[in-house]
């Protein structure tokens, strides 16, 4: 099914690359890939292919040659505008570090909004676990079932159950007995553990048994509980996942899963992981996630950031369409870009000396690769530099709103996790210190119910000297939850005049 | 390095919001459209050129009215609904308030928990005491609990024992 990459896929690089790129990108390649640095099986043979491709695109009159025999599909660029914004318009050459942000946007041109999306080969899997029983597990159902009447017809769904085992109970097909299946959900039971691994292993290899390059390939996990010893095996799932090219989503439901755990198995595929508490919100997860998931444009969307030794990348944060810290990991995933919205990333980057005599600073060259379904030919790269201008003296200048905007959020979700810091180090003080401010800035937001939840931890953490599971996500999801556009603050509305009444004669007696 | 106006954090050059208590380190001010700033009373100018406004976070810029915290001389801009309750936070009570004094010592104070409501009404202000135990004063002068007294430009609330003034634009 896999198609041949081209030579300049091969080598990771633009079709227009420059001599030196190409250089480059076979170096790179002959460091990790010769047969005198790895033994390991596939490496020789990606070598050979590599070296083969060098050899014709280096040479300029038969890469001229090579380039007149591909297809215009691949010589054009793909419909997808990129641009990056910066809290500075030029760097200035300071004797201290500083930082920079950048923020970038990948969008679909708008006549791909039209097309239709790729079709899905996704997977459910489904934790059956004791605790699962209930009001969760019958919307799970509800929209399991809702989610297949909505199938298309190339789609292929199936389903893996588990707890103690994993069960597929509905194999992916693209002629599914309706009746049959919904029954089979319908009588689904629940008892047992939780043994994330088994599910997720038949899930993923369900995915992976069907894998189509131009469809979108995916694993939605739904769990509610802990596992317990098999994490390092979930994570090497979700290695190989990210290398074939298939997505990872989790939903958390409730508050004993491991939130660090399932973000890590996640991100690192390009999907993410999002916490429930209530059963509408897993509906709504569901559906939407079914959506999106079939509005890609671009798919496997990664980023190779070569950084200026002076330079560090601190965090890069995705802002749109799912929410989500990434992993600092080159190649970054990024995740998929939809065909009509954007894909948006913050990156922060600490600079420490720049040179002097130069006056343009590239921070970092990135290369973007990203695969478009719809395309026979998918895979594309292309350049992408953080470039600034040098200035000799710092301006009193102004970064673009949508930067301001994006930070005055993720600065938030970055407090709660300098909290975790210090109360994992014992600073229990400082933590309490920060969650009053972050309790502060949530209600100049008018995030009353966070703030109130941020509140009520600080309490909890001067008695106990820790945080309570639920109000550790609560806060972690709820401040990346700010991002969201849609964002609506539960309409929790307190009734002033009734609450003010009943409480508001108690204090200041002591005085 | 950055030392941030609001909790005195050093923050590295570049940054634009305090990573400590997350306050905006650029001016709010430049950010809007200055012709959606209404042109500003000029006492309530000379209040901020006098310093008594140390940060950009906390001019009320688009805001009707705003509370100048004496003691501390802080002001916190009135915006974004026009109910305001006033208190301080304690441990294990469920409400909070919309503006939180426990910043300035306000248990030491004597002040409620949910001590006074301040509603904004197109330019007329009121303050509602809410039965706290150590009263409200209006330029010293004891209100009465659960009745709305008016507000003009400059008048001082004691809640307890912070002081209060409030700030507002001609309209």
């Amino acid at each position: 099914m896999l198609k041949e990459p081209n030579y300049y896929a091969r080598l990771g690089i633009p079709i227009d690359a420059t001599p030196e790129e190409i250089r480059r990108a076979y170096r790179d390649a002959a460091l990790r890939l010769h047969p005198d640095v790895s033994q390991a099986p596939g490496r020789t043979d990606l070598f050979i292919k590599v070296q083969e491709a060098y050899e014709v695109i280096s040479d300029p009159s038969k890469r001229a040659a090579y380039d007149a025999t591909l297809s215009p599909e691949v010589t054009n660029p793909p419909a997808i505008t990129t641009t990056v914004l910066f809290s500075r318009n030029a760097i200035p050459i300071l004797a201290e570090p500083q930082l920079i942000y950048g923020l970038l946007e990948l969008k679909a041109r708008r006549d791909t909004a039209e097309t239709p999306g790729p079709p899905l080969n996704f997977c459910v899997v489904l934790d059956c676990s004791t605790s699962m029983s209930g009001v969760m597990m019958d919307t799970v159902k509800d929209t399991a079932i809702e989610i297949l009447r909505q199938l298309r017809q190339q789609d292929l769904f199936s389903l893996v159950t588990f707890s103690d085992n994993a069960k597929l109970l509905v194999p992916a097909s693209t002629h599914i007995e309706r009746t049959k299946v919904e029954t089979s959900i319908r009588m689904l039971r629940t008892g047992g553990g939780t043994e994330i691994l088994k599910g997720l292993e038949m899930g993923y290899n369900s995915v992976l048994s069907n894998y189509r390059q131009d469809f979108i390939n995916h694993v939605i996990l739904i769990t509610d509980g802990n596992t317990y010893g098999d994490e390092e095996g979930c994570l090497q799932i979700s290695g190989q996942a990210k290398t074939r090219g298939i997505g990872i989503s989790a939903l958390g439901i409730g508050n004993k899963w491991n939130d660090t755990f399932l973000d890590k198995l996640t991100t690192r595929t390009g999907g993410s992981t999002t916490y429930v508490t209530k059963p509408r919100e897993i509906h709504d997860y569901l559906r939407e996630k079914f959506l999106n998931l079939g509005k890609s444009y671009a798919d496997h969307v990664s980023l190779n950031l070569d950084l200026y030794p002076e330079v560090e990348l601190e965090y890069a944060f995705r802002l749109e369409p799912e929410t989500a810290m990434l992993e600092s990991h080159y190649p970054m995933q990024l995740g998929p870009v939809p065909r009509n919205g954007a894909l948006e990333i913050l990156f922060e980057f600490q600079v420490g000396k720049i040179p002097s005599d130069q006056t343009s600073f590239i921070l970092g060259y990135g290369l973007l690769t990203l695969d478009i379904p719809a395309r026979t030919s998918p895979l594309y790269t292309m350049r992408l530099n953080f470039e600034r201008p040098v200035s000799a003296t710092q301006e009193e200048e102004l970064p673009p709103l949508p930067i301001i905007q994006a930070l005055s959020k993720v600065t938030l979700y970055r407090m709660q996790e300098q909290v975790q810091e210090q109360v994992a180090s014992g600073k229990v003080k400082e933590a309490a210190h920060q969650l009053k401010f972050l309790a502060t800035n949530l209600l100049t937001l008018g995030e009353r119910e966070l703030a109130q939840t941020v509140m009520n931890e600080a309490a909890h953490l001067q008695e106990h000297h820790e945080i309570s599971e639920s109000g550790k996500k609560r806060i972690k999801y709820g401040t990346r939850a700010l991002l969201l556009p849609r964002s609506i603050p539960l309409s929790n509305e307190l009734n002033h005049d009734e609450t003010d009444k009943t409480s508001g004669n108690k204090g200041g007696d002591e005085n | 390095m950055i030392t941030c106006p609001n909790c005195q954090h050093q923050n590295i050059t570049g940054t634009l919001f305090c990573s400590q208590c997350g306050a905006q380190l650029i001016k709010k001010d430049d950010l809007s459209n200055p012709q959606t700033i209404p042109a500003a009373d000029f006492a309530y100018q000379r209040l901020i050129t006098n310093r008594l406004i140390s940060t950009p976070d906390e001019q009320p810029v688009g805001s009707k009215a705003a509370l100048h915290i004496m003691d501390a001389g802080k002001i916190i801009p009135l915006t974004g609904q026009d109910e305001f309750t006033l208190g301080r936070t304690a441990e294990g009570q469920p409400t909070i308030p919309d503006i939180d004094l426990s910043p300035y010592n306000a248990y030491e104070k004597g002040v409620s928990r949910l001590h006074a409501k301040i509603k904004v009404n197109g330019s007329i202000i009121t303050v509602i005491d809410l039965g706290s135990v150590n009263g409200t004063r209006v330029n010293g002068q004891k209100i009465a609990p659960d009745q709305p007294y008016p507000l003009n430009h400059g008048d001082i609330l004691s809640l307890g024992r912070i002081k209060i003034q409030l700030l507002s634009r001609k309209a």
